[in-house]
């Protein structure tokens, strides 16, 4: 494509910052999936079922590129702006990730999205290849006259040609709480995930503030679910009520039999934000008891930002998780052998980095996972990763992915069907994606 | 004009090129700007508190730091950094500001990354709101305080780093 670029950027031997494991295989040339025409952010990746490929990425015009000074002038001239937001893009490989074609906006209106790193929109594919995506979008509440961030939901079944008019599939509500959210929000609807599971329902789920009260509550959680390819969704529903961390991004992972599994930040009432994982088990698809993966308690009266990610593999669950109390603060991996209802002591995923942060996890051949995230070890951010067995252990040590001054940042994966991991990424304002973990 | 007033003024232009300063009250800072004035307070525990609109501890705590300033001048300075995004200024940062925290002198991030303008004082900074960094007379933080914090637990904070 011509807009693609190969870039040679070296792909460094292992690091042998911990000491027994050998190293991974090594990955993939990176691909160039935006250009510098953007200012690109927050990627997602989804693997569909006959191997294609699709990156999606947060962009907003670069004001350095003459498309964004040209734009500049006209609204010097007209004396008309733009609330400042995103759009959105995705690029679809049908070669098993060689090559992408040109990227595609997804939203209809300019600027509609909300979203950055921690709040990222999501892509996944439906097992007849249906591509969805969900997303965060600013709207205005009418009677309120007050701008509101609602949970907006489009797919395409032409492969990635093109895109349903996006749909909003929260209720927005005559709460008026823009005095408690102070950001001038009258009610979020945010730091949500998309999920397809095995038999192709279609579960969205996102922190609601509808329900709080006053500043020192927190949120809930909502959702809804699709049973037919995301033609039509159930109306919106509490999924927990409350005591959720109002700014941890929500994640979902499925295990064989199409249950949902649901990472996200618990606050306790003494203010510690726990990292938790809860089924959905109940008769009317409920989630469950929230479960803790571990680490060092984490008290703070702020915004974590840090999302509980997780893989599942029949009773195997897989987290990773940013914990601020430890020293240094790090990313944790947890494994749960027993389906979730407890989980093993929690150990770093970066011994000797100064700080680790944005896991991301994804099944892998062989009864592995992967585990990726980016760190400072010896230089800027980078992205790091390593496999894990089948009992959750590191199979080898960290290896880098990117290399030189530039940061990488906020890794995305999705499962090849090559036993494989493809993985997204921002690296300065580019969106890059290449082939990780270890060959079936 | 003394060689020794001469830098200062040459300082001070310096480092109000680098923050972009003008009257609109939020200026932009870079790295390099965020050092410059971080350098100008030599002398001084400076109380450095990176915030953002969105984040409602810390918009919690910011009065209690503006009358902490207020109580231990001149000993002790404030200096706030917004992570909202740069060009969010004009639409919603600078009026935020004037509207709720005028006498709260704060900066707005011009770098797009977050982790360049809190690695000035702390390359391992995870990208939580609230940090606060209390900056001993040398300059160097002697304290990383995350979360929210009340008037009497920063007192006691900054009063040992007095």
């Amino acid at each position: 494509m011509p807009n693609q670029t190969t870039i040679a950027l070296a792909v460094l031997a292992a690091l042998a910052l911990v000491a027994p494991a050998a190293a991974a295989p090594p990955a993939t040339t990176p691909l160039a999936l935006s250009t510098d025409e953007q200012l690109a952010l927050a990627p997602d990746v989804a693997v569909g079922p006959g191997g294609e490929i699709a990156v999606l990425w947060l962009a907003k015009g670069n004001p350095e590129s003459a498309a964004a000074k040209a734009a500049e002038a006209d609204r010097a001239k007209h004396g008309h702006t733009h609330l400042s937001s995103m759009n959105l893009y995705v690029a679809v490989s049908k070669d098993g990730g060689a090559s992408f074609g040109a990227p595609l906006r997804v939203n209809r209106e300019d600027n509609e999205v909300w979203g950055f790193a921690v709040s990222r929109p999501r892509v996944a594919y439906g097992p007849g290849g249906t591509l969805h995506i969900a997303y965060p979008a600013n709207e205005t509440q009418p009677q309120l006259g007050k701008p509101v961030l609602t949970a907006r939901y489009t797919r395409s079944t032409d492969g990635g040609a093109s895109f349903e008019v996006p749909r909003r599939l929260s209720t927005v509500t005559d709460a008026d709480l823009a005095q408690v959210i102070h950001g001038g929000f009258a009610s979020v609807a945010a730091f949500g995930t998309m999920g397809v599971a095995p038999n192709g329902d279609v579960h969205l789920v996102w922190i609601d503030t509808r329900d709080m009260k006053s500043g020192a509550d927190n949120a809930s959680i909502y959702g809804v679910v699709s049973h037919d390819d995301g033609r039509t969704f159930t109306q919106d529903r509490v999924e927990a009520a409350g005591g959720v961390c109002p700014c941890c991004q929500l994640s979902l992972a499925f295990d064989a039999d199409s249950r949902p599994w649901l990472g996200s930040r618990l606050v306790t009432p003494d203010g510690v934000r726990a990292s938790t994982v809860a089924r959905a088990d109940g008769v009317d698809g409920s989630f469950g008891t929230r479960v803790s993966t571990g680490g060092a308690p984490w008290k703070i009266d702020g915004c974590p930002l840090k999302p509980t990610v997780l893989a599942v593999r029949g009773d195997t669950v897989y987290t990773a998780v940013h914990n601020g109390a430890e020293d240094p603060p790090g990313v944790l991996l947890a494994v749960s052998r027993n389906g979730g209802a407890s989980f093993e002591a929690a150990y770093p995923a970066h011994p000797g980095a100064q700080v680790s942060d944005a896991p991301a996890i994804a099944l892998a051949g062989g009864d592995r996972a992967v585990v990726a995230w980016h760190a400072k070890a010896d230089g800027p951010r980078r992205i790091f990763y390593r496999t894990l067995d089948a009992a959750g252990q590191p199979l080898d040590a960290p290896s880098t992915l990117t290399s030189g001054d530039e940061t990488a940042q906020h890794p995305a994966l999705a499962s090849r069907h090559d036993g494989r991991v493809q993985i997204a990424w921002q690296q300065g304002d580019l969106i890059y994606t290449a082939i990780i973990g270890p060959a079936e | 004009m003394r060689r020794r007033d001469f830098l200062a003024a040459c300082g001070a232009l310096i480092a109000q090129q680098m923050t972009h300063a003008d009257d609109r009250g939020i200026a932009l800072v870079s790295a390099g700007g965020l050092r410059s004035a971080l350098d100008a307070e030599r002398g001084k525990v400076v109380v450095l508190n990176l915030w953002a609109t969105w984040c409602v501890p810390c918009l919690r705590e910011i009065p209690d730091l503006v009358r902490i300033e207020r109580e231990l001048a001149p000993q002790v300075v404030l200096i706030g950094v917004a992570m909202d995004e740069p060009d969010e200024r004009e639409s919603r940062v600078a009026p935020f500001h004037a509207k709720y925290f005028p006498d709260f002198r704060s900066y707005l991030r011009s770098e797009r990354e977050l982790d360049a303008i809190a690695s000035v004082v702390d390359p391992a900074w995870n990208e939580v709101l609230p940090t606060t960094y209390l900056l001993g007379r040398d300059g160097r933080v002697v304290r990383r305080i995350q979360g929210a914090k009340s008037h009497e637990e920063f007192r006691a904070l900054i009063a040992a780093a007095l």
